[in-house]
């Protein structure tokens, strides 16, 4: 019997049929792709959509900083899924809905990353734990050990609804209208395996929250979002939600539209069932970058899209789970395990103060409060995952839950035991301080393990919150509250959108060099259910960005009014004050002058991953393309200027000039006489980079370029109001555009450096 | 009994001489002269006690650990092994040690590392195959005893054994006797040719 039949037989009594059925088939599915029975797209949406993802260098090779290198990967040819070979490690994703964990769940969690992963489960900023470096051929086993403490994978990854969030405060918030836990839960019960639901263009977020000031839920950033509202209607007190769709972060972040003002709580399930039909239907299949259902509200106007889901609710038949839950969401609050009891007079062992004032929240029940326990880049060793159990088991029961911070929290703490609880925490490493304040950086796995990622979030995530912790102490109270948010790419699973200081990962070429940059977001509010996103400042070095943050939150301490909100002082000392406050951080020393700005966080590798010589020749059209590309950026600087002062109108012409210019630049490199005038350059740009897929994203596609043609368009057939919401659109499409511009001029100078290669004598793959 | 996913640790004498960062440098360059045997480097240098700098790979995985706050080389055997348990114990060790013997020489650390010779833990990272039971220790100890007896030249040692049944199977093996790394392979030739048939499935 082989280890894998004998965890299955182990195992049987103890999952959930539906769970044993669904992992069953998925093991059958690996067994036929093996035997090449699958096709290898069919099989990578079959493990996505039962959280088992692809990482980075799962293509087989890897830039060692001198040379490619092809991993030896004993399964040869055998792929899962398009480049990605079979015996390449993988991530596992697994769905925590609204973030909660008993002890049970969290040993057996412990456990699986020890014998499968590395030891770590990371908490991501959607209330998932996330393994690293899985073989695909343990992931059924993995998968039937979590059935039997209550777990699925199911769903976690691919076009389906994805972890149902919710505020992890929810019901012990002083300021909820209701606890959203239950349905939160009931939300994701229904959606899982629905059939309605898995016919998605693209995957499907869902959020509740217990309130609308308050950060917690992330409504606005989700496709669908929940806050808690009560209402009187014929008098009598009535629960339902303010309800929220269209939300997304992504490269081009939108605000959730309004739905509906109160839709009652028996309307919760049957209004996203309908909403889910509408969204199959008529959501783009084809072009997965316009796939979120965000663009098909923005499509169709809200107006439009609410009318055809109130036409498809009404064709719904009833279904019993849409209120058989109502029944018992009062029933459902947690039961504390310790008596309320202040903190008057206990000990308060050293250290323990600093944790309180960041760490501890009071929760609506009196002497009870809420503790955070703080993780680092959100990673808890196996070890740390176990004690931690022993430890809720201890003081709480099992009231834990996962944050969007990627933290956990302990619910229902007597406060008199805190100081014993520290204590705990201490003594597992655990106890450290700062949770959701500035120091608590906030990263997306980046290049570390992400297929996706351009620079390394987690290394400059672990760069800044070392250098936050030595001087926490020392800081000004209004930038100890301050977040920071980083993405390793456009992608925002940092959320970096939603931070007052958001940071997203980039590369620039210098003198034929790549070089890792961030762009620099500023006033993203995180409050009110991330109400307002964030604006880019410029890009910096990789190397510098601690220094943006000292010289931003120095400049913050010093010039804010009082009282002054973050987002409210960026406004108002406006983005031309910024930049020039930045400007002198942008050069990038020579190569042989300091070599560390050519390398990444944490990672001592060359950061270029091709050969990127430069002759002569090249080098004159390059310098007039970059100066082209830099053109670009000051114009596009100058709509943002133009969009502050409420210009919108000016702010979406001067985007779009800025894509003309930076696809001029790209143009130059292939015709150095080409003119200026607007439609040659969109035909060049459009013959000779889109139509040859040279400006092309591995994963992104066309999608830039599709922004630079709708821009064009949209200015040619549209007279009328700009609005505040499309002038803001068009301007990170501009800079995504532009981003994408060096990019490609990137990848232009390794084409020409790789045909160089491959015509001299013993050519390999070597960098310099 | 089937030993299959070993790990063994050897424990670094004066941990406070090096930092974990520096091992992100040393497994790059291993990397480089590798060929492609190794994937990748972890950084979890951020993390109290937790599982330091790792080298990922197919067949092992090998970390600078710092589990329990106790820094040390632990070898993390993946794939399964052929031959017998006291053969797959014996090549688990000998990688283990031929690592931490690499690192002792690393140029970039100018000798600053020492590994004890005097301690190791066995794990079994499989909780199926082997839980965390007396029956294990009693399975698992005569070979364990006879790889004692080789490796430390009949000298006195002890086996510990935490019971903890959440814990993965694991055995502390001491000996008051001091031993530099070279020495213990060394030993290893007293197994004669029993090794030659252990290796990866």
């Amino acid at each position: 019997m082989t280890t894998a039949e004998a965890w299955k037989r182990k195992l049987a009594d103890l999952m959930p049929p539906d769970l044993a059925r669904e992992i069953d088939v998925f093991e059958t599915q690996i067994e036929l792709r093996k035997q090449g029975k699958i096709d290898e797209r069919v099989f990578a949406e079959t493990r996505l959509r039962r959280g088992i993802y692809g990482q980075r260098y799962d293509n087989g090779q890897r830039h060692d900083g001198i040379k490619v290198q092809k991993l030896k990967l004993p399964s040869g040819h055998l792929t899962k899924g398009p480049e990605t070979v079979w015996d390449a490690p993988g991530m596992v994703r697994i769905k925590i809905p609204f973030g909660g964990l008993n002890s049970q769940q969290m040993e057996m969690l412990a456990d699986l990353s020890e014998e499968y992963s590395d030891g770590v489960s990371h908490v991501t900023t959607r209330q998932d734990i996330q393994y690293h470096f899985v073989h695909i051929d343990d992931t059924p086993t993995l998968m039937r050990r979590l059935a039997a403490v209550g777990i699925t994978t199911r769903e976690a990854c691919g076009n389906v609804v994805r972890n149902v969030t919710a505020c992890p405060l929810a019901g012990v918030c002083g300021g909820e209208t209701f606890d959203v836990t239950p349905y939160a839960k009931a939300c994701s019960r229904f959606l899982l395996g629905h059939p309605d639901t898995q016919d998605f263009g693209r995957k499907f977020k869902v959020a509740f929250s217990g309130c609308k000031e308050e950060a917690c839920g992330l409504t606005s950033i989700h496709d669908l979002g929940a806050i808690a509202r009560k209402k009187v209607v014929n008098g009598k007190e009535r629960r339902g939600f303010e309800f929220y769709v269209g939300g997304g972060l992504g490269s081009v972040p939108y605000q959730a539209k309004l739905f509906d003002e109160f839709l009652p709580e028996e309307e919760l399930l049957p209004m996203t069932q309908a909403i889910s039909r509408v969204f199959a239907r008529m959501g783009e299949k084809r072009n997965r970058a316009r796939a979120r259902i965000k663009f098909l509200v923005a499509n169709l106007g809200i107006d439009e899209f609410r009318r055809l889901v109130l036409e498809e609710r009404e064709k719904l038949t009833s279904d019993i789970r849409w209120t058989d839950f109502l029944a018992t969401v009062d029933e459902q609050s947690e039961v504390p395990l310790k008596q309320a009891a202040s903190l008057n007079g206990a000990e308060r062992p050293a250290g323990f103060d600093a944790w309180y004032s960041t760490n501890v929240y009071h929760q609506r029940q009196p002497g009870y409060v809420v503790a955070t326990v703080t993780l680092p880049l959100g990673d808890i060793t196996a070890d740390q995952l176990r004690a931690l159990a022993d430890i809720a088991s201890r003081f709480v029961r099992d009231t834990l839950r996962t944050t969007v911070e990627q933290n956990i929290v302990l619910r229902w703490v007597s406060e008199a035991d805190l100081p014993e609880l520290y204590g705990a925490l201490k003594v597992i490493g655990l106890g450290q301080p700062n949770a959701g304040t500035i120091v608590d950086v906030t990263a997306c796995p980046g290049t570390d393990t992400c297929k996706l990622g351009i620079a390394s979030s987690r290394g400059l995530a672990r760069e800044l919150r070392a250098r936050l912790s030595e001087k926490s102490l020392e800081l000004d109270a209004a930038v100890k509250g301050l977040r920071i948010k980083v993405s390793g790419c456009f992608n925002s699973c940092g959320q970096h959108h939603v931070a007052d200081i958001g940071f997203y990962g980039i590369s620039r070429n210098i003198n034929g060099y790549t070089v890792p940059h961030f762009q620099v977001m500023l006033g993203g509010k995180w409050k009110e259910n991330a109400g307002a996103y964030a604006l880019p400042v410029g890009a910096v070095p990789s190397k510098r960005i601690p220094e943006v943050v000292t010289r931003v939150t120095e400049r913050y301490v010093r010039g804010r009014v009082q009282g002054e909100a973050f987002q409210d002082f960026i406004s108002r000392i406006g983005k031309r004050e910024i930049k020039a406050m930045l400007d002198d951080l942008t050069p990038v020393p020579p190569h042989d002058v300091d070599r560390s700005f050519y390398t990444d966080w944490g990672d001592p590798r060359e950061f270029t991953i091709t050969d990127m010589g430069v002759g002569e020749c090249a080098g004159e059209v390059v310098s007039q393309a970059q100066f082209t590309l830099a053109a670009s950026e000051g114009e596009l600087f100058e709509a943002q200027i133009c969009f502050e002062s409420g210009d919108f109108m000016r702010a979406v012409l001067g985007a779009y000039s800025a894509m003309v210019q930076a696809a001029q630049a790209l143009v130059k490199t292939q015709n150095d006489s080409v003119s200026s005038d607007e439609n040659a350059i969109v035909i060049e740009f459009r013959t000779r980079f889109c139509d040859t897929q040279i400006f092309y994203d591995k994963y992104a596609g066309n999608k830039f370029a599709e922004y630079f043609f709708k821009a064009g368009e949209a200015l040619k057939h549209n007279g009328g109001e700009i609005g505040k919401e499309l002038a803001l659109q068009r301007l990170q499409e501009a800079q995504l555009f532009i981003d994408a511009a060096h990019s490609c001029y990137n990848k232009l100078g390794s084409m020409k450096s790789a045909g160089r290669a491959a015509n001299a004598p013993a050519a390999g793959v070597e960098a310099r | 009994m089937d030993l299959q996913k070993i790990s063994v640790k050897f424990f670094v004498a004066s941990p406070d001489g090096v930092r974990l960062a520096e091992f992100i440098d040393i497994f790059n360059s291993w990397i480089q002269g590798s060929d492609g045997d190794y994937y990748d480097v972890a950084d979890y240098s951020h993390m109290e006690a937790g599982p330091g700098i790792l080298l990922i790979s197919h067949e092992a995985h090998i970390s600078m650990d710092n589990a329990d706050n106790r820094l040390g080389l632990l070898y993390n055997q993946r794939q399964p092994l052929s031959g017998s348990n006291a053969e797959k114990l014996y090549f688990v060790f000998r990688a283990a040690l031929e690592l931490c013997l690499r690192i002792e020489n690393e140029a970039a650390l100018g000798g600053r590392i020492k590994f004890r010779g005097d301690e190791a833990l066995l794990l079994i990272n499989d909780r199926l195959l082997a839980p965390n039971t007396e029956e294990t220790l009693r399975a698992v100890k005569p070979e364990l005893e006879g790889l004692a007896k080789i490796l430390y030249e009949g000298a006195d040692f002890a086996l510990h054994h935490n019971p903890d049944p959440r814990q993965r199977f694991g055995v502390f093996m001491k000996t008051p006797r001091i031993f530099e790394l070279d020495r213990l392979l060394e030993n290893f030739g007293g197994f004669g040719g029993r090794l030659e048939g252990v290796g990866a499935t």
